[in-house]
């Protein structure tokens, strides 16, 4: 599900990733709700996945909304990589 | 030994000409010729992923994979009860995974199904009636999911009449039709169903 270059936002809780899911789908932003990769860490199981070219794009409409994720990854190699923001 | 050519097919039909090949023909090698890129890597992971070994051969146009069963699992074909494939199934008979608030209901039954994409050990087939064909139609978030474990040799059925009454015969996304016959039969013969 999460290729090579793709982003995953990762939420604190089931209440935010979902609200936030909603914002970014209303703004037409090919985002996906996948379960959190087994190799990270995370209370609610939810995340948000996206593509590197729609990274500026997301991140700007989520910090709008006050909806920004407690973690951020980026897969590179196979490997996630957190992204410091 | 038995040979299907699977050229100009188009994903997932290989693989699901293999695996019957391979249930039908239990014990015995198999050629199949296939185009390269997608076809020749479904059919080959899958069974791999099976316990087959797979020897392939290029050819002028497309690739010919000889698949042979490992020392073992001949005998094991052999001393599975006729009529107890071991097989199992699931039943799909909602767009929601457990009662509750709708919203989560359809959060969590797309969440287990990408979740099945991380699991070896899949179902032989998964049935879905219902709001279930919701999930392998036009507008389905999953319908790529599916198609994805339909590649790694999990048949992915939707119920014709359920199809029919959301009008959506000619929309499928994922899998293909099948008819209460087969829903009914597969379950029966199955050795464990899993309902969701």
């Amino acid at each position: 599900m999460v290729q090579d270059g793709d982003y995953v936002a990762v939420f604190n809780s089931i209440h935010r990733v979902m609200k936030a899911e909603k914002i970014l789908k209303q703004k037409k932003l090919a985002i996906m709700l996948i379960p959190v990769p087994r190799a990270l860490q995370s209370d609610c199981g939810l995340a948000i996945r996206y593509d590197s070219a729609l990274r500026n794009e997301v991140e700007r409409v989520l910090a709008e909304e006050g909806f920004l994720p407690a973690e951020l990854y980026v897969k590179q190699h196979g490997e996630y990589v957190k992204v410091t923001t | 030994m038995k040979t299907i050519d699977c050229r100009n097919m188009a994903c997932p039909q290989p693989v699901v000409l293999v695996k019957r090949a391979l249930e039908e023909n239990p014990g015995e090698s198999l050629t199949v010729l296939v185009d390269s890129g997608a076809p020749r890597e479904n059919v080959t992971r899958f069974a791999t992923n099976r316990g087959f070994l797979v020897a392939e051969t290029p050819m002028g146009v497309g690739f010919s994979l000889v698949v042979s069963g490992k020392a073992g699992s001949i005998e094991i074909a052999e001393t599975v009860a006729p009529g107890a494939k071991g097989k199992t199934v699931m039943l799909v008979g909602s767009d929601r995974l457990g009662d509750g608030p709708e919203e989560l209901g359809r959060l969590l039954m797309k969440n287990f199904m990408i979740t099945l994409l991380d699991i070896n050990e899949l179902p032989d087939s998964i049935f879905f009636i219902n709001t279930g064909v919701l999930l392998t139609t036009e507008g389905s978030e999953i319908a790529e999911v599916l198609e994805k474990l339909e590649n790694m040799g999990c048949e992915i059925l939707s119920c014709g009449v359920c199809l029919d009454f959301f009008h959506r015969k000619d929309k499928l996304a994922a899998g293909s039709v099948t008819n209460m016959f087969t829903i009914a039969e597969g379950m029966l013969k199955a050795q464990s169903v899993i309902r969701l």
